[in-house]
């Protein structure tokens, strides 16, 4: 039975494989990955291999994740041995998806672009194609459709959007390759779970969400995902339904709070219920009716654009409103989310380095202060941004008796600087470069400042720039 | 800090392994010594502050007590804490009486007991403290063997400073003795002497370096004189926080020209500091005409230079008057201090609950607890980490909250109920208000339940889902239906 099996899906394989490989690339990355601990250096070199595919208007399409930080990019045809420099169209992190293109004239003869599909059912099979570990040439997967739900990406750290869990195996390497259902792309290979955590769950990005890719670099440039700017919680308690003027119908979701800077902010108020979003019902787990399946009701903003707009029929105060929300981009406060192509951002003084707090940095410094990790953990829910647009932490410090006694002080956010609020790294760099015989730095919670006289900053500056190899004194 | 000497202690408890080499014969000094100490068996239950109104299962701690005058047992505050039994055993005769817990002190982590039948001491001599100990002096810990044998571990005295003990946060003098301890039964509690003379009382042992940490009798010393007061009061506070001026640009900077000084960081609120008058920024030069180096130092007559918090908390006594010698904007002036302990009515957050039981209030399923460091470290060495990070981070910066805030009471878990369908997952979440009234503690959740809105209770939180509600009537019509399927003794300790 299992040999049999084996031998139908090696068949059905190699059916699809042969046009494919017409339109699959595989794409050869060398990066570079900028340091969050040394940010005036230029960052390691790496290669990595993953999988495109072409589409119409000779492009390339892939993940995001495959070019990041990419110095230099190849692409490579299958029965072509010849490597082509590619480069990138758009890129956009928020949805692990790139677009790539070859300006060798040539590259795109013989090729076949492949066309977007919908959203395959539950339970139908699919392939994937890709040039995952374990060897060199393509290679062919398949399994079927797990679940559609709305799942983290984890390039950027940050972003949920539809996704489709498939059994494939999906393995480093597959990544940004198609996969396809009767000859159409019905997803890109992305992410999965590695064997040690749980078995056969790989994820594809659907249709819905390449396809608004694709519209939005339309007028091109990539302007991100809009969000409405909100928490909303499940209305299922009878009480609390009742207490809000609800009747037994089970609609609407509790709006918990609304993000400064958001969308709704100004327009939406914590305590409303939200009933309805452009005209489609809200269900009290809040999941909307769309194209005949039950979605989470964000599905409505995921494939809106900036400047779009959104209707919300809410009751406030037992009485229902209609309020329209204009999507004016994105939310401005994205340190919870990886960035790429971006040096780090940094400012020396003094041997003192100063950084913007975001999960990079989090990552590589994993600090132990608990106000530093209060502060990022808690920067949107508690509305820190409104004091802190920024968090600038003493990220280092470069030894010298210059900042001899600055040690106790490292991994502290900066509150003042000569009694200026601290509140950018730009704030920092226009502090610093204002003569002054003193330079008071204030952190947070700590009682005694930081002093540094501009006599010694200056003497020590070229000693510390020298000794420590520091090429940049700032990145604003 | 606490747990981890707990730790310590643990590796101490454990039964004691086969082979242990028997010591020299007892000489003279230390025989007196041995008469004047016996076992004493704490049995202890603490609360589960997961389910406030149940204890934990019941636990032994043995340690050794010493005699001392007034036919009073010297202990350390660690093993009584949370005690239901106390009982005293003659090391010789096994002969038993219980006892009960005079007087407890956790900042010193000292605790009197008294026997209830006095003739168990019977032949039994008090020990008195020693005096003037030093740097490199010999001491003998003294353990007891199975059969009643004394044991003893000479070691040698190898620093004396102020350092923290396990409750509160208090930095209190310690001396460090360097002595090859052995595992033994019964060992959460040592005394160590010295001239058969009680130099101080063993509180934790770390068996890598062979170091142990004694409570010494300047300490001990102090904690007797208060507890001979008519109301124990115990050990002041100054109440700051210091850096050290070691800086010479912030030395130029705030144009400090005295050799010495520590700097000012923060003085807390209702503290004796804090009604003196002194303020964050201003450089401490000299306590009690004693001066003060940059780290914060002095130099004692009798143990040399050490922090000068020993004199506000140990050489002095609540209520008395110090004065600081403070260097503010150019200018020296003494400051008169009156010390003061902490007052325990302004923590926010209780860093310990030794004795007490946990309040909670159950409203129809749902738990209100307040905060404390005690349900945080429920969740175990590294609860720093592991607990709820909101609630660790109001802990920690308790100092910083408005002085009017009042206790932190939040949602610690739901009992599932028809009442609180949908809430099941919340949990850790910080109570704003409830039917509009702000909530500052337990009472005030009693209070402002007694006046729902529109036959519901509102509860506001300070974090999503930002709002509940719960169906008033309904909660006091299920009163005993709650109390009966989760068996709950009650719905509310305050």
């Amino acid at each position: 039975m299992f040999r049999m099996c084996l031998l139908v899906f090696l068949a059905l394989g190699a059916a699809q494989a042969a046009p494919v490989a017409r339109s699959l690339v595989r794409i050869e990355a060398t990066s570079q990955e900028p340091s969050y601990k040394v940010p005036w250096n230029p960052g390691t070199v790496s290669g990595g291999v993953g999988a495109g595919f072409i589409i119409a208007g000779n492009r390339i399409l892939t993940n995001a994740h495959v070019v990041s930080n990419a110095r230099f990019l190849t692409v490579s045809k299958e029965g072509d041995p010849k490597p082509y420099p590619a480069k990138i169209l758009h890129i956009a992190h928020d949805c692990d998806l790139a677009l790539l293109t070859v300006e060798e004239p040539g590259f795109f003869k013989g090729t076949t672009a492949l066309e977007l599909g919908g959203i395959p059912p539950m339970e139908s099979v699919v392939s994937v194609f890709g040039y995952p570990i374990g060897g060199t040439r393509l290679s062919v997967t398949q399994g079927i459709v797990s679940r559609i739900d709305f799942q983290p990406y984890s390039h950027s750290g940050m972003d949920s959007h539809l996704t489709i869990q498939i059994d494939a195996a999906i393995n480093p390497g597959n990544s940004g390759g198609p996969v396809l259902q009767n000859g159409k792309v019905v997803g890109v290979a992305f992410q999965g779970y590695s064997g040690d955590v749980a078995q056969n769950v790989g994820y594809m990005i659907p249709t819905p969400v390449v396809k608004r890719f694709l519209r939005d670099v339309e007028d091109g440039q990539y302007d991100r995902y809009v969000d409405l700017g909100l928490s909303y919680e499940n209305l299922f308690n009878p009480a609390a339904r009742r207490a809000l003027g609800l009747v037994e119908d089970d609609r609407g979701v509790l709006v918990g709070s609304v993000y400064g800077g958001g969308s709704s902010d100004g327009i939406v108020q914590a305590g409303d219920v939200l009933m309805a979003i452009d005209g489609l019902p809200i269900a009290s787990d809040a999941t909307i009716p769309m194209d005949g399946d039950s979605v989470p009701l964000a599905e409505v903003v995921e494939r809106k654009f900036k400047g779009d707009a959104v209707k919300l029929d809410v009751i406030r105060d037992g009485k229902p409103l209609a309020l329209t929300i204009p999507l004016e981009g994105p939310w401005p406060f994205t340190l919870h989310s990886n960035a790429y192509d971006l040096p780090p951002r940094f400012v020396v003084f003094g041997g003192l380095v100063f950084q913007p707090v975001d999960q990079d940095w989090m990552d590589a410094h994993q600090p132990q202060d608990l106000r530093l990790r209060y502060t990022f953990d808690f920067f949107i829910e508690d509305k820190i941004y409104k004091d802190r647009p920024e968090i600038i932490a003493l990220s280092g410090i470069l030894a010298d008796p210059v900042n001899a006694y600055a040690a106790d002080f490292r991994h502290g956010i900066v509150d003042e600087i000569n009694g200026r609020k601290i509140r950018s790294l730009a704030d920092v760099a226009e502090e610093f470069a204002k003569p002054s015989e003193y330079y008071v730095i204030q952190m947070a919670g700590v009682g005694r400042p930081i002093v540094l006289e501009r006599k010694a900053v200056e003497e020590a500056r070229g000693r510390i720039l020298s000794r420590y190899g520091v090429t940049r004194e700032q990145n604003l | 800090m606490s747990l981890r000497f707990h730790l310590l202690f643990l590796a101490l408890c454990l039964p004691a392994f086969g082979g242990v080499t028997p010591q020299p014969k007892p000489k003279p000094p230390q025989e007196a010594a041995s008469i004047s100490i016996l076992r004493v068996n704490a049995t202890s239950q603490t609360y589960d502050f997961f389910r406030p109104w149940m204890k934990k299962p019941p636990g032994t701690r043995r340690g050794l007590g010493t005699l001392i005058d007034g036919n009073r047992i010297l202990v350390t505050a660690e093993l009584v804490a949370n005690a239901t039994f106390i009982e005293l055993e003659r090391a010789a005769t096994a002969e038993k009486s219980s006892a009960t817990v005079e007087r407890v002190d956790y900042e010193s982590n000292l605790a009197i007991l008294r026997p209830a039948d006095p003739s168990i001491l019977q032949g039994m001599k008090p020990l008195t403290l020693d005096k003037g100990v030093r740097v490199g002096d010999r001491a003998t810990v003294l353990q007891l063997e199975q059969n009643g044998e004394i044991a003893e571990t000479l070691g040698t005295v190898t620093s004396i400073a102020v350092g923290g003990y396990p409750f509160d946060n208090m930095g209190l003098l310690i001396f460090r003795l360097s002595a090859p301890m052995q595992q033994r039964d019964g060992s959460f509690t040592l005394p160590a002497v010295r001239n058969g003379n009680l130099l101080g009382l063993l509180m934790r042992y770390d068996a890598r370096s062979q170091t142990a940490d004694l409570i010494p009798s300047p300490v001990i010393a102090h904690f007797l004189k208060e507890a001979a007061k008519p109301s124990y009061v115990g050990f002041a506070r100054a109440g700051m926080a210091f850096a050290s001026t070691r800086d010479p640009q912030l030395r130029r900077y705030i144009g400090l020209n005295e050799p010495g000084g520590v700097y000012v960081t923060e003085v807390l609120r209702g503290s004796a500091a804090e009604k003196a008058g002194l303020k964050t920024g201003d450089v401490l030069l000299a306590v009690d005409g004693r001066a003060i180096d940059q780290d914060g130092n002095y130099e004692d007559p009798e143990w040399g230079r050490i922090a000068f918090s020993h004199i506000t908390n140990t050489i002095y006594h609540p209520g008395e008057t110090v004065n600081f010698r403070v260097f503010r904007d150019g200018a020296v002036s003494e400051i008169p201090v009156t010390l003061d302990v902490r007052d325990r009515s302004k923590i926010i957050s209780e860093p310990h609950m030794s004795d007490r039981a946990p309040r909670y209030v159950i409203m129809g399923g749902v738990v209100f607890m307040e905060l404390s460091r005690p349900y945080l470290q429920e969740w175990g060495g590294d609860w720093a980490k592991e607990a709820p990070q909101r609630l660790v981070f109001l802990d920690a910066f308790q100092n910083e909250l408005p002085e009017d805030r009042g206790k932190i009471v939040f949602i610690s878990q739901i009992l599932p109920t028809q009442e609180t369908l949908g809430y099941e997952g919340l949990e850790n979440l910080v109570v704003s208000r409830i039917n509009g009234k702000e909530i500052k503690s337990l009472d005030d959740v009693i209070a402002a339940s007694k006046s729902p809105v529109d036959g519901f209770q509102m509860i506001e939180l300070d974090e999503d889902p930002g709002r509940i509600f719960l169906d008033a009537g309904a909660i006091e019509a299920h009163r005993d239906a709650l109390m009966e399927k989760y068996a709950l003794p009650s719905l509310q300790r305050l």
